[in-house]
């Protein structure tokens, strides 16, 4: 799935503005840019594949409400946000006219406007309109980063049209999180085939076993890792380095295959008594003239991919090369799967 | 040759991946990560002139026993911390490719081993 480089909005204002200069600042947004959308706690190999992909998939508009959301208008008293706070326990009302997003009254705004004596005020007098915005389009990952950049408790959603269509909180990141890690755990989990009990033991190889990687387009910083914790495997199984290096090298190819030539797809390692077997699907676009990608040296990589070290055109030779038996089947534009098999 | 000896025969600098008792059995200078994966030497040592977290991990596929990278070209953080959790010694050197490569001859024939 590719990564699109998405910047906060930050609507800019201050107090005691005109509607038109408040009106201008909201059509004329300032940008800032923060870093990309990596996670905190979530540094070098141990980073789970399953759940970068989770974070790419889901946008912002899967996790926002947009129903049932308390707002008020620019006209209406600072005493009357305040009351729908406490009405329905929220720490902040946006200021929303036609879906157009104003500002925001904050408990901060309310707690000054107490202190100060002006809480009989109209909003648009004391809102706060200095606003960090996220777009609904926006990756889950992205809203998580700023919720760890910035310490709002909420972001209000605009659409392409910079109309307001939502607020995300992070009560509402972690609900929905939950619910598809739990899917996703569970779809997961009916892929995995335990070994038989029997067939453990310290050293032995296991009778058969079969883990599955999630391959993400695009994604060259965690392209390899699927096929290095492959050859972790075999290599704490005990199997003799010869094997476990044609192994790691086929699903390596066909990770970075999956990686850069494809929409996306999964790398499936298959360990059964006397075979082991790397399975690599993609979802798409398939591949017109087999014979012709398995040659060397062909390639429809792009520059950017070869700057990385890529796209030779030797990744399904070489795969061939290492593997003992070797299928492939594609079509355009469904897919393409690859079986490496290899004699152990 | 040992790692010591490449940093040292390269004018280089360990900067990640840690110490490491192996010494080198072949030598390979590439920057296309599928002709790495074509070599089988053993305990290989890779010169490169790819800056990135995949020369770390086709130098682990191919059980690699250092990476050099040259040029002294910055390295990005994430690299060092791939050749950290793989244990691949990871050096700089401010030489060109080809530069090393004489170098590393030199000392393999010195040692009767080019």
């Amino acid at each position: 799935m590719a990564r699109v480089d998405y910047q906060p909005t930050i609507l800019s204002g201050g107090e005691n503005r005109s509607d038109d200069q408040i009106m201008a600042a909201h059509a004329e947004k300032t940008v800032r840019r923060v870093s990309g959308p990596g996670l905190p706690g979530m540094k070098g190999e141990g980073e789970p594949l399953v759940i970068m992909e989770l974070l790419q998939r889901l946008r912002v508009k899967d996790v926002m409400r947009s129903h049932d959301i308390a707002s008020v208008v620019r006209t209406d008293s600072m005493r009357y946000a305040e009351n729908l706070m406490k009405r329905y326990h929220i720490s902040g009302v946006p200021v929303l006219e036609d879906n157009r997003l104003f500002g925001i009254v904050s408990i901060n705004d309310i707690i000054i406007a107490l202190e100060g004596e002006w809480i009989g005020d109209q909003c648009q007098k004391h809102m706060s309109t200095n606003l960090v915005v996220l777009e609904e389009d926006m990756p889950l990952a992205f809203a998580i980063k700023y919720f760890q950049n910035y310490t709002f408790g909420r972001f209000p959603v605009l659409n392409k049209d910079r109309n307001f269509v939502g607020i995300v909180s992070q009560r509402d990141v972690t609900r929905v999180l939950m619910h598809e890690l739990t899917n996703e755990l569970a779809r997961l989990e009916g892929k995995v085939v335990a070994p038989p009990v029997e067939a453990k033991g310290e050293g032995a190889l296991p009778y058969y076993s079969m883990r599955q990687f999630v391959v993400v387009h695009n994604d060259l910083t965690n392209a390899g890792k699927a096929a290095n914790e492959i050859k972790r495997m075999m290599k704490d199984a005990g199997m003799e380095n010869k094997i476990v290096r044609r192994v790691a090298v086929a699903a390596y190819e066909l990770e970075i295959n999956i990686c850069i030539h494809s929409v996306g797809g999964t790398l499936t390692f298959i360990l059964e008594r006397g075979k082991a077997s790397i399975v690599a699907k993609d979802r798409g676009p398939g591949i017109a003239d087999v014979d012709w990608a398995c040659r060397d040296g062909t390639s429809t990589a792009n520059d950017w991919i070869r700057s990385m070290g890529f796209g030779a055109g030797m990744g399904l030779a070489n795969s061939k090369r290492v593997s003992d038996t070797f299928e492939i089947v594609s079509k355009v534009p469904n897919g393409t799967t690859v079986i490496c098999g290899f004699n152990l | 040759m040992t790692i010591p000896d490449i940093v040292k025969t390269l004018d280089g600098t360990l900067v990640a991946g840690g110490e490491s008792e192996r010494t080198v059995g072949s030598v390979v200078a590439n920057d296309l990560m599928s002709d790495v994966l074509l070599n089988d030497g053993e305990d290989m040592l890779l010169l490169t002139s790819l800056a990135s977290d995949q020369a770390i991990r086709t130098a682990n596929i191919v059980g690699a026993a250092c990476v050099v990278v040259h040029n002294a070209k910055p390295l990005p953080q994430t690299m060092c911390q791939v050749a950290d959790t793989l244990g691949i010694p990871l050096v700089s050197s401010p030489l060109s490719k080809y530069e090393s490569c004489v170098r590393v001859h030199d000392f393999l024939a010195a040692e009767g081993k080019a």
